[in-house]
């Protein structure tokens, strides 16, 4: 017997070629006929005669096709499985070998991780935001089928009844309201909360079911049935404590008796996570209540077969043609504007073009800092040329020096996933806190796997980014070269123009970036310096709803709010008091369809519709809204009396655009009664301080059926024209404390809520555009301090490689000074290229940001102009370190060297 | 004498125990059990190559084509040191198993 020609263990370490399938079954093959060969050789030895010997020998095999195959099978997967331990065994090997390799360069494996984990942490982050608010599913059956009919739109019980009755493309037709704010009694403190009233198949067409009991059922909703209620699960367990006995339980709403049927599973949060519960609609055919009081808006699940554009078709002929039905006039255009939606895309279609601007935004901040690794690779690789060289010389492949460059680059950007992993969730916290009042579906973000594989993307995709150019320029070079040279200069000086190159490309990511950042911050001031038309200093909001009386009447419920005026403007501390219906910036603001008696409506056109606010006579000295013509609202302005209005300058301009408003009447196209215009007052913003005043009227509080209004308080030397919180040195929340005392005096059921200074209110309008500015900021401020670092980097990389070269210009006579500005003016020329390429790039970016932008134009020249002001200092300040180390430069030493 | 079927999971052992003599093909194994036990124990040769893939994918052993005494082309075996130490648990473990189930079977009956 002779030794195998090759040890097993030589071949697995020198990782010679490994066997093709194809080649396990000819072994097998082989195998199995040198054994039986062998075994007849014995047998004839033993004395049978060959073909006896031969039959015996396959015998003793065991059936021979058979176990051919099985043997065949095997053997492959053997093979399998040890190419498979292979491979793993050399993967381990290579990256324990990067890993060895980073950590002799600390410096530069901190300052990569670093710069990747910002990158990674920003997008990790605000991916987890968009996947949330955007990306997933809305959590009912079969979401793709379910569509927002008429997303502007919202119809009362006596509409919903005609579409339901006449359409053919849902399977199943369903309204809801936004929420009204109720007073609930009967379970533990009175509370007001927000309560969703549906149509009966609300929970059926939306295809949830209830976590306990059960949802509403056809027949809940007829009026004069018993009042039935679903809970929200948050709510459920704040007020309830999770208790499951309370289905079966009755509690008070406004007054009411309601019986608690249901409670929703946690995931169910619709229309919003505000909604503490559901009521089915019961309004009798014929009611006032069902054309007035409630306005659902409209969720239809698609029939098969039925597309949204077939169903808008439809709802376009029957909802105008509904119009008609209407016990009171309707303006012409109503119903016109409908359309048909997917849900999802009416859930979360504002927040849409914010977030996305964000995904661009810190898109660039990843690009930067991949760009970043990169400059600092090419600067490493100026140590690592030889060494590459070496191994090359050895016979390691292109490929199998590629692989290993790329295991570094791979293993780097796993850490900074890591690290950029732990500094999203602690940003995610920050960022939810910070989100735009009113972004939908916050509740839904949060970190999960499908975050955790975006992460693994953003980690492949960035090791490519950085890891890529410079292996292939690493493994390019001319080894004879490499080996031979020391300090040659044409490899440097290439190596060098590519950073250079790099560092330029960063600097224009980051002049995108802060160039958007400083547009933003010019648009906001800007907002903030808007002239309101009121004052917001030194005033207090509350909710004011109405008690619950057994039988409400109209008279008790001005004796309530005649007591509440009379109490808190007597209180200390109150300059002035005033009841409003809407407030500006607030919600209910309403648009009412108006006829001028002077200037009639041509029929088949749109009636004005300015909007509309109940108010005391007190409103606008409180809010300090000037009286411009005419008189004041007084007491006396209440029933019984000629029917009073108060206009807007804006109002009193559009509707009488001829003659003084003051005199002409004006009533609602529903009825007959007249308003007389007794006083025009000055303009103010309502809905959004980037939107220009819209017409406003102004009725009686006391010639108006009553209902829950906002209260708003002065406060006392508020117009000493101190700005904070309540201002004028009053306490807020003692302030606060005291009216809810005074209306707790007068009834006990009545909740005060939402206490909050008027300014927030106003603020709140403005969050979106804040929180867009504030991270745009944070982003172009990361990109700078990158750019930065990439800049000092490729300069100091020059002062070193070319420390020779100064030397003999100092020795020929250069100065100190002129040595620095030749440093300085590199940097220079690296962030002014830099700057001119980002420039252009902020030019062609800035529509994105246009829609953003309030009285600023997207070019900017003050911004563009500071940008590259801001980036000349950047450049200065990063060449300040190597510059002087230029000028200490000993030119006996530098010639020396190398 | 009658011909003893092999306990499951012994081939394995007297495999590795066979190579502990130094590198063999599968005939050269086959023989060697067939000795070593003087014809008693039966093993089905297809049997045996099945084992030797497995142990091949475990580790156990590693195999190299190389050539015989007559100069004919065949697949060599040989114990890795993990399948040394493998087959040193595995015989203690057995050798324990055996005697506990020997000592129970052949105590005298106790009433």
């Amino acid at each position: 017997m002779t030794n195998p020609d090759l040890r097993p263990g030589v071949r697995r370490l020198f990782r010679l070629a490994l066997r093709r399938p194809a080649g396990a079954a000819s072994d097998v093959d082989e195998e199995i006929r040198f054994h039986i060969e062998e075994r007849t050789a014995q047998l004839i030895a033993g004395g049978l005669d060959p073909e006896r010997a031969r039959v015996e020998a396959e015998r003793r095999f065991g059936d021979v096709n058979q176990a051919r195959v099985q043997l065949r099978e095997s053997a492959q997967h053997r093979d399998r499985s040890l190419r498979l331990r292979e491979m793993l065994v050399s993967v381990w090997h290579d990256v324990r070998f990067a890993g060895r390799g980073l950590m002799r360069a600390p410096g530069f494996t901190t300052v990569a991780v670093i710069c990747l984990a910002l990158g990674i942490g920003a997008n990790v982050a605000i991916f987890s935001v968009i996947d949330g608010v955007l990306l997933k599913p809305l959590p009912f059956a079969r979401p793709s089928e379910l569509v927002s009919v008429w997303p502007d739109g919202a119809v009362p019980p006596g509409i919903y009844d005609i579409l339901t009755r006449e359409q053919r493309s849902f399977s199943s037709l369903a309204g809801y309201e936004e929420g009204r704010q109720l007073s609930l009694t009967g379970a533990g403190e009175p509370r007001r909360v927000l309560v969703s009233i549906t149509s009966a198949n609300f929970f059926e067409t939306l295809g949830v079911a209830p976590a306990i009991g059960r949802g509403f059922r056809p027949g809940d909703d007829a009026a004069g049935g018993e009042r039935v209620i679903v809970l929200g699960h948050a709510f459920w367990e704040s007020q309830f404590g999770g208790d499951p006995g309370v289905v079966g339980r009755a509690v008070q709403l406004d007054g009411g008796t309601r019986r608690i049927i249901g409670v929703m599973p946690p995931a169910f949060r619709f229309p919003s996570s505000q909604v503490a519960l559901w009521a089915p609609v019961q309004a009798a055919a014929g009611t006032p209540d069902y054309w007035w009081s409630t306005y659902m808006r409209l969720v239809g699940r698609l029939a098969s077969g039925t597309t949204a554009a077939s169903a808008q078709v439809e709802a376009g002929v029957l909802l105008p043609r509904a119009r008609a039905s209407f016990p009171m006039r309707m303006p012409d255009g109503w119903g016109r504007d409908v359309a048909v939606t997917s849900l999802h895309e009416a859930v979360t279609g504002g927040s849409r073009q914010t977030l996305f601007l964000l995904v661009g935004a810190v898109g660039l901040v990843l690009l930067i800092a991949c760009v970043n690794v990169a400059t600092l690779y090419m600067a490493r690789a100026a140590g690592r040329a030889r060494e590459i060289a070496v191994r090359a010389a050895l016979g390691g492949g292109r490929g199998r020096i590629l692989r290993m460059l790329l295991t570094e680059s791979t293993l780097l950007a796993v850490m900074g996933a890591v690290a950029g992993l732990a500094l999203a969730a602690g940003a995610l916290r920050v960022l939810v806190a910070t989100l735009p009042a009113g972004t939908p579906r916050v509740d839904e973000i949060g970190m999960d796997w499908r975050v955790l594989a975006f992460t693994l993307l953003l980690t492949a995709l960035s090791a490519a980014a950085f890891g890529v150019v410079p292996a292939w320029r690493a493994t390019r070079r001319d080894l004879s070269e490499s080996l031979r040279a020391t300090g040659g200069a044409g490899g440097r000086a290439g190596r060098l123009r590519v950073a250079s190159t790099l560092a330029m490309v960063q600097v224009a990511l980051a002049v995108m970036l802060v160039s958007g950042a400083g547009l933003l911050i010019k648009s906001t001031w800007k907002l903030q310096h808007v002239n309101l038309g009121f004052r917001t200093a030194g005033t207090l909001t509350a909710t004011l709803p109405l008690p619950s009386f057994p039988n409400d009447t109209a008279g008790r419920a001005r004796v309530f709010h005649e007591a509440v005026l009379s109490t808190l403007g007597g209180t200390p501390g109150v300059q002035s008091v005033a009841l409003v219906s809407a407030l500006p910036f607030g919600d209910g603001i309403q648009n009412a369809a108006m006829a001028v008696e002077a200037h009639p409506t041509p029929p088949a056109s749109a009636p004005p519709t300015p909007k509309l606010a109940l108010v005391s006579e007190d409103y606008f000295r409180t809010l300090s809204i000037p009286i411009l013509r005419g008189r004041a609202l007084t007491r006396q302005d209440r029933d019984g009396a000629t029917r009073v209005a108060m206009v807007d300058e804006q109002a009193a301009r559009t509707l009488w655009p001829t003659e003084d408003a003051i005199g002409q009447r004006i009533k609602f196209v529903w009825n007959d009664d007249w308003f007389t215009v007794v006083g025009v007052v000055g303009n103010i913003r309502r809905d959004s301080l980037s939107s220009a005043p819209e017409p406003s009227v102004y009725l009686s509080m006391r010639q108006s059926p009553p209902r829950g209004m906002r209260l708003v308080v002065a406060a006392a030397g508020a117009n000493s024209g101190v700005d904070s919180d309540v201002g004028g040195g009053v306490d807020a929340d003692a302030l606060a404390a005291r009216i809810r005392g005074a209306v707790q005096g007068i009834d006990g059921t009545v909740p005060v809520d939402d206490v909050r200074p008027l300014a927030d209110v106003v603020e709140g309008s403005a969050s979106r555009s804040r929180f867009l500015t504030l991270l745009l900021s944070l982003f172009a401020a990361v990109a700078v301090t990158l750019g930065a670092v990439g800049i000092y980097g490729v300069v100091s990389a020059g002062v070193a490689q070319r420390s020779r070269e100064i030397g003999v210009r100092m020795a020929i006579g250069a100065t100190t000074a002129h040595v620095r500005r030749m440093v300085l003016g590199e940097s220079l020329l690296i962030s002014g290229a830099g700057a001119v390429v980002g420039l252009a790039g902020a030019i062609a970016s800035a529509r994105w940001l246009r829609s953003q932008l309030f009285g600023v134009d997207a070019v900017d020249p003050t911004v563009l102009g500071g940008v590259t002001l801001l980036l000349g200092i950047v450049a200065v300040l990063a060449a300040i370190a190597p510059a002087r180390r230029a000028s200490r430069v000993d030119p006996l030493v530098a010639m020396q060297s190398d | 004498m009658t011909q003893l079927s092999l306990v499951k999971g012994t081939l394995d052992m007297l495999v590795l125990k066979s190579l502990l003599t130094g590198p063999m093909h599968g005939f050269e194994i086959t023989t060697w059990l067939e000795g070593r036990s003087d014809g008693t124990l039966e093993v089905e040769d297809s049997a045996l190559y099945q084992a030797l893939h497995r142990m091949e994918e475990r580790g156990l052993i590693e195999a190299e084509w190389g050539v015989t005494g007559n100069n004919r082309r065949a697949r060599y075996y040989r114990a890795t040191s993990q399948g040394r130490a493998h087959l040193q648990a595995e015989t203690k473990q057995w050798v324990r198993y055996t005697e506990t189930v020997t000592r129970i079977l052949t105590s005298p009956r106790t009433a």
